[in-house]
């Protein structure tokens, strides 16, 4: 299972995305906005073939959680296909509320996802990468107990 | 044209201890440099070291990866270095791939994502590694030059200094245009020495500024790459005017033998075969020096510093307190796959903290077993840099050298470096009146008269004592089977007198 801090992380980044999504951006699924944002900031340093190969793996992890995300696939590029037909927008009411059963196929894809990047980059690295692509998010560490409110 | 005339070029730290003095200095702004050797030979290593090193905010670091280790594995492996700050991503050091471009188009748009980057993000510093596959691609002579060219050109235009990593063979130096292109030219090597692996870099060549030539070990700890300089560090330091100070040893007799004791900054060797207490000279020689006031080192190799300085406390010698109080340093150099520079810059490190003014190496047999196969081949090469280096500093160094008994011969070493050595005591046994024996001569003290005297002593609860007046009884004391030379007992058939110094 994808550890509950990686949960927790992912669902603040959906909310961030989720919020800002409701004001000016593109009508889209939380999760493929963070999804897309992770993209490209990983692209640039570890390529897009480095992403893929680290989507594909986050993937395949969450898909024996999150049944929902069956239909899903990471394509060459490392974009994500196939979710948005099965993810609706998540209600922030329930997210906030700790329920989050419409996006939960995409907290845990991308908390899959942070999760590797954990593993692989260390906790430094890896909220530095999160500041750099959400700068206005507060990423003070992982650890639940000391973290602001994104 | 004069100094004043001259463009100031400035010199970067290059974030590698003992670099900066190999490179002349630093590393020449914005100078276009490759860092060539086979895998695992610590390129990438050195190049995040400058980078970490160099990078700020406002003129941050580029480093693209092309195609070798991926990126993400690459920082989970160097973030383990100590000099590794993660702080410094990506707001300092930015790193970015390349691989799709290499992979799907040519050079040409390569180049144009490198400075479509580089005009965005004004970098001080640009890595592209491996540029060894970013170009392994089927072109031709010209397209590579050319691009070669332009990329030199554009980065040194726009005022970043470079590294291209590379795996590279030696026989590519002659005919691979990259480096007719390249300002500094950077070869690492790791080679096996029997069990030892033995990591040694050059400096092919290096314009704008003198670099010290030659091949110098280097080491990757956790704190990243560490090069040793041939010249240890010393080089520019004026060598210190000789000196007529005279160290004791703290034995009168041994002390009036070598006219009022060894001049300072003086290369002493004491030669003996074992159990003829040529350590036991080397502590007092030391703890004399910390009586005086003149801090010391030991470098040991064969014992622990705390058997050494237990060995020493039943001579009635306290070297604990020294060592608490900061006036002695008992090093004990790791055995086996040293380097001569290693040890010598570890002696050098304790040499300027403490302010030594005295070394004992006890002993060079030990410290020979304690260096890698490969250099004990140019043991009396090293020995030879480092007594230059450190009497040069106006250090005493007192080595112990054990030598093979003869009856024959009387060598001083078997290591031939007498010609090192500005004073030479040797220390043997002799048979005489049924009892083995011991006796003390002073061969040689470059810097002035010494006495001709050969002396009888004893290793006594107070350390070497001196005995009596010179031995005037005997002939041949120094073959080790001496005759009376009161003529009337029966003649014998005289032994033949040995060769002094043989082997020097």
């Amino acid at each position: 299972m994808a550890p509950p801090e990686m949960r927790d992380l992912a669902r603040r980044l959906l909310t961030c995305e989720d919020l800002a999504g409701n004001t000016s951006e593109p009508i889209e699924s939380a999760t493929l906005r963070v999804y897309e944002k992770l993209r490209q900031s990983l692209s640039v340093f570890a390529g897009s073939a480095g992403f893929q190969s680290l989507a594909s793996r986050a993937l395949a992890l969450a898909r024996s959680e999150a049944p929902s995300l069956s239909a899903a696939r990471v394509s060459a590029d490392g974009s994500l296909q196939g979710l948005g037909e099965f993810e609706p927008q998540i209600d922030i009411d329930k997210v906030g509320a700790g329920e989050y059963p419409a996006g939960e196929g995409g907290i845990i894809l991308i908390a899959r996802l942070l999760g590797l990047l954990l593993i692989f980059l260390g906790e430094t690295l890896t909220l530095n990468l999160l500041r750099n692509a959400w700068p206005g998010a507060s990423l003070d560490d992982l650890n639940p107990g000391n973290r602001r409110k994104v | 044209m004069s100094t004043q005339d001259r463009v100031t070029i400035n010199k970067l730290p290059t974030g590698v201890p003992g670099l900066d003095e190999i490179v002349g200095g630093g590393l020449p702004e914005f100078s276009f440099n490759i860092i060539a050797g086979a895998p695992g030979s610590g390129k990438t290593t050195l190049a995040h070291q400058f980078v970490f090193a160099n990078a700020t905010p406002e003129r941050p670091a580029l480093y693209f990866t092309v195609l070798g280790e991926s990126a993400i594995k690459m920082l989970r492996y160097q973030q383990q270095y100590t000099f590794f700050d993660p702080a410094k991503l990506p707001d300092s050091i930015r790193f970015i791939n390349l691989s799709q471009v290499v992979l799907e188009q040519d050079l040409g748009a390569v180049l144009r994502e490198i400075t479509d980057e580089v005009e965005k993000a004004n970098p001080a510093v640009v890595v592209v590694d491996s540029f060894r596959t970013m170009v392994r691609k089927p072109q031709s002579d010209m397209e590579l030059q050319s691009f070669i060219q332009r990329l030199a050109l554009f980065l040194a235009s726009w005022q970043a200094t470079t590294f291209l990593i590379g795996e590279y063979a030696e026989d590519e130096l002659r005919d691979n245009p990259i480096f007719t292109v390249a300002d500094g030219l950077f070869w690492l090597r790791q080679t096996p020495e029997r069990n030892s692996i033995v990591r040694k870099l050059q400096i092919i060549k290096l314009r704008g500024q003198d670099s010290v030539p030659g091949l110098h070990t280097f080491r990757i700890t956790d704190a990243g790459v560490q090069a040793f300089s041939r010249t240890f560090g010393l080089t520019g330091h004026l060598k210190d005017p000789p000196s007529h100070r005279r160290l004791c040893f703290g034995i009168p007799e041994l002390d009036k033998m070598l006219g009022g004791g060894v001049r300072e900054g003086d290369s002493v060797l004491v030669a003996g075969s074992s159990g003829t207490g040529k350590s036991v000279l080397a502590t007092q020689f030391i703890a004399e020096g910390i009586r005086q006031g003149e801090p010391g080192i030991v470098a040991v190799f064969e014992e622990r510093p705390q058997a050494y300085a237990e060995r020493a406390s039943t001579l009635g010698l306290d070297l604990d307190t020294p060592q608490k109080d900061g006036n002695l340093t008992i090093l004990y150099l790791r055995p086996l796959d040293l380097s001569v520079d290693e040890t010598m810059h570890s002696i050098l490190d304790a040499v300027q903290k403490i302010g030594a003014k005295r070394l004992v190496i006890d002993s060079l047999a030990g410290f020979e077993m304690a260096l890698s196969p490969g250099f004990r081949a140019d043991f009396r090469e090293s020995l030879y840099r480092m007594i230059f280096a450190l009497t040069g500093i106006g250090v005493t160094i007192l080595s112990t050298v054990e030598v093979d008994e003869s009856f024959t011969e009387f060598p001083f070493s078997t290591y031939s470096i007498s010609f090192l050595t500005d004073d030479i005591i040797r220390l043997r046994y002799v048979s005489i009146d049924g009892q083995l024996r011991k006796i003390m001569v002073v061969i040689k003290m470059r810097g002035g008269n010494h006495a001709k005297d050969i002396r009888e002593y004893e290793i006594t609860s107070k350390g070497v004592v001196i005995l009596g007046k010179r031995l005037t009884n005997y002939q041949g004391l120094i073959s080790g089977i001496p005759r009376h030379s009161n003529r009337s007992e029966p003649q014998e058939e005289p032994a033949e007198e040995p060769r002094i110094g043989s082997k020097t």
